[in-house]
């Protein structure tokens, strides 16, 4: 075989085994669900194969009470789906679901009769009546449909922001990034410390998904957020999705807060 | 055809790189997974499966300073190139696992023979034991039950665990340490951060040196010979250099900021 024949082969398979991360990378995003399933999530690690049906899991219903920084940081839930080993045994112990001051029986249900499909009962849509009495909420286009950030401001929730783990009172607010667009005519995307420091820890973010210096963060590119990295963490299933482009793109970038 | 399938092979393993993750959150260890180093060097060259070593076993038993700075183990799992030979001889891990040395008054069971029969390859294999199935004789949730509890790494405070008498580290070995005067401790002082707004780091030489000594630290990781004298950032630190040698795989991790991070900002 030619040299000539071997690359044009060669290239046709590098574009025939990357033709669907391509389209998916660029114009797949999550098909929207249900306002009120927005961050919902199904987790069965054991639950089925023990003969239960999957926990599910509200991330509004949470995130109404607690910062995410509780149990991303404190209790250590992992971000990914199936991905943090919670057992029943781990709950019972005071790990996890079932840390002292969550579900522990006090505070909240715990791991026992007859509280099992307040959890367990493979619906993801559970909870929806409880949605529908937000519905003075302020609004949003996308997602949960609901602008929690200024629902927080407004004082409508007041999320506990720590267990046992208390954030420090006075971290300063460090300000407000312009990120730069890779396209041309795409405004630059304004990144504010504050309204993320308003539900999560520094290590939530750093240095994991981002670099802690400036413009060290390598491969931040829209095409990898949308695969469910950097910002897509968090902006594509639970926080506001990634429809919502001028959230994070405004025309008119305001670099004071 | 070769040709074909080499090219073929090439552009999987490039397109796999181009797509590899980055930027997403790593799953965290479990405590009783936390400070554990696997060692292969030489194992499964020699047909052993590679050595899993637990930090937080040894961290209930002994001083980080006995084995990093008297037995002279090094700082990254693999550096060291522990040999069966040198065990047998009493360097590294057989200054300790020599089947003499004794522990609860049991004696510590004998490292690395140079021939061993069906009934010792049982105790190769406590140590050998990646993907082996083996019950330690030491259990993380039945060992650390009742010590003082905190989150993240092991989920143990291992200074108060030292305070209230849960663990009494040893620090000195017969014949392998030296004793020397102690020198006095410096009181705790300030690291300025450089992010504004980012509250002052307080480190405290005290806590440092009850398991460390100054020999761990200095002058290999920091000079130390005048403050500010080595210069660093958190960047150089989560690659795992200066604070990060020890505080993010052994000691409590870098992810628990405001324990190092603790001084208001003026």
């Amino acid at each position: 075989m030619n040299m000539a024949r071997m690359a044009v082969t060669g290239g046709l398979t590098v574009l025939l085994s990357l033709a669907p991360s391509i389209s998916r990378a660029f114009w797949e995003i999550p098909s929207a669900l249900p306002p009120a399933e927005h961050g919902n999530l199904l987790i069965d690690r054991a639950s089925e194969r023990k003969g239960g049906k999957p926990a599910t899991f509200s991330h509004w219903m949470h995130r109404m009470r607690h910062t995410c920084r509780v149990c991303h940081f404190e209790l250590e839930f992992n971000m990914l789906v199936n991905s943090t080993e919670i057992t029943e045994a781990a709950n019972r112990s005071g790990r996890y679901c079932g840390a002292s001051g969550c579900h522990d029986g006090k505070a909240a249900f715990g791991h026992e009769k007859p509280h099992c499909d307040k959890c367990h009962n493979g619906d993801r849509g559970s909870g929806k009546e409880a949605f529908a009495l937000l519905a003075d909420f302020p609004k949003t286009k996308f997602g949960n449909g609901i602008d929690w950030t200024q629902a927080m401001e407004r004082g409508l929730i007041a999320p506990v922001n720590y267990l046992s783990v208390k954030p420090p009172a006075d971290l300063a607010v460090i300000k407000p990034i312009l990120l730069e667009a890779e396209w041309r005519g795409i405004p630059a995307a304004v990144f504010s410390h504050k309204a993320h420091m308003l539900w999560l820890d520094c290590n939530n973010c750093h240095p994991d998904i981002f670099n802690i210096k400036k413009k060290t963060t390598k491969h931040f590119s829209m095409n990898r957020i949308l695969k469910r990295e950097f910002c897509g963490v968090c902006h594509l299933t639970v926080a506001f999705p990634m429809n919502d482009c001028k959230r994070c793109h405004p025309d008119r970038p305001n670099l004071q807060e | 055809m070769k040709k074909w399938i080499a090219a073929l092979c090439l552009v999987v393993v490039v397109a796999g790189l181009a797509f590899a993750q980055t930027g997403v959150k790593k799953k965290r260890a479990l405590p009783f997974e936390y400070g554990n180093v696997v060692i292969n060097n030489f194992s499964e060259k020699a047909g052993l499966a590679p050595v899993e070593f637990s930090h937080w076993f040894h961290r209930a038993v002994f001083t980080c300073r006995l084995c990093h700075v008297d037995i002279a183990f090094g700082m990254k799992a693999g550096a060291t190139m522990i040999k069966a030979s040198d065990n047998k001889k009493g360097y590294y891990c057989g200054s300790c696992h020599n089947g003499k040395m004794l522990y609860n008054n049991k004696p510590i069971f004998d490292s690395c023979l140079p021939k061993y029969t069906q009934e010792d390859a049982r105790r190769c294999e406590r140590c050998h034991s990646v993907g082996r199935p083996v019950r330690k004789e030491y259990d993380f949730a039945e060992f650390t039950g009742k010590f003082p509890k905190e989150r993240f790494g092991n989920g143990i405070n291992w200074e108060k665990a030292e305070e209230d008498g849960y663990i009494k580290p040893i620090d000195y070995l017969e014949g392998i340490s030296i004793k020397r005067k102690p020198m006095t401790i410096q009181s705790d002082f300030t690291i300025n951060s450089k992010v504004e707004g980012m509250a002052d780091i307080i480190f405290s030489h005290k806590k440092h040196t009850v398991w460390n000594g100054c020999e761990l630290c200095h002058p290999e990781i920091f000079v130390g010979v005048k403050k500010g004298a080595t210069k660093y950032s958190m960047v150089e630190i989560y690659d795992g250099k200066y604070c990060g040698v020890c505080h993010i795989k052994v000691a409590f991790p870098l992810l628990d900021c405001q324990r190092c991070h603790t001084k208001a900002v003026q």
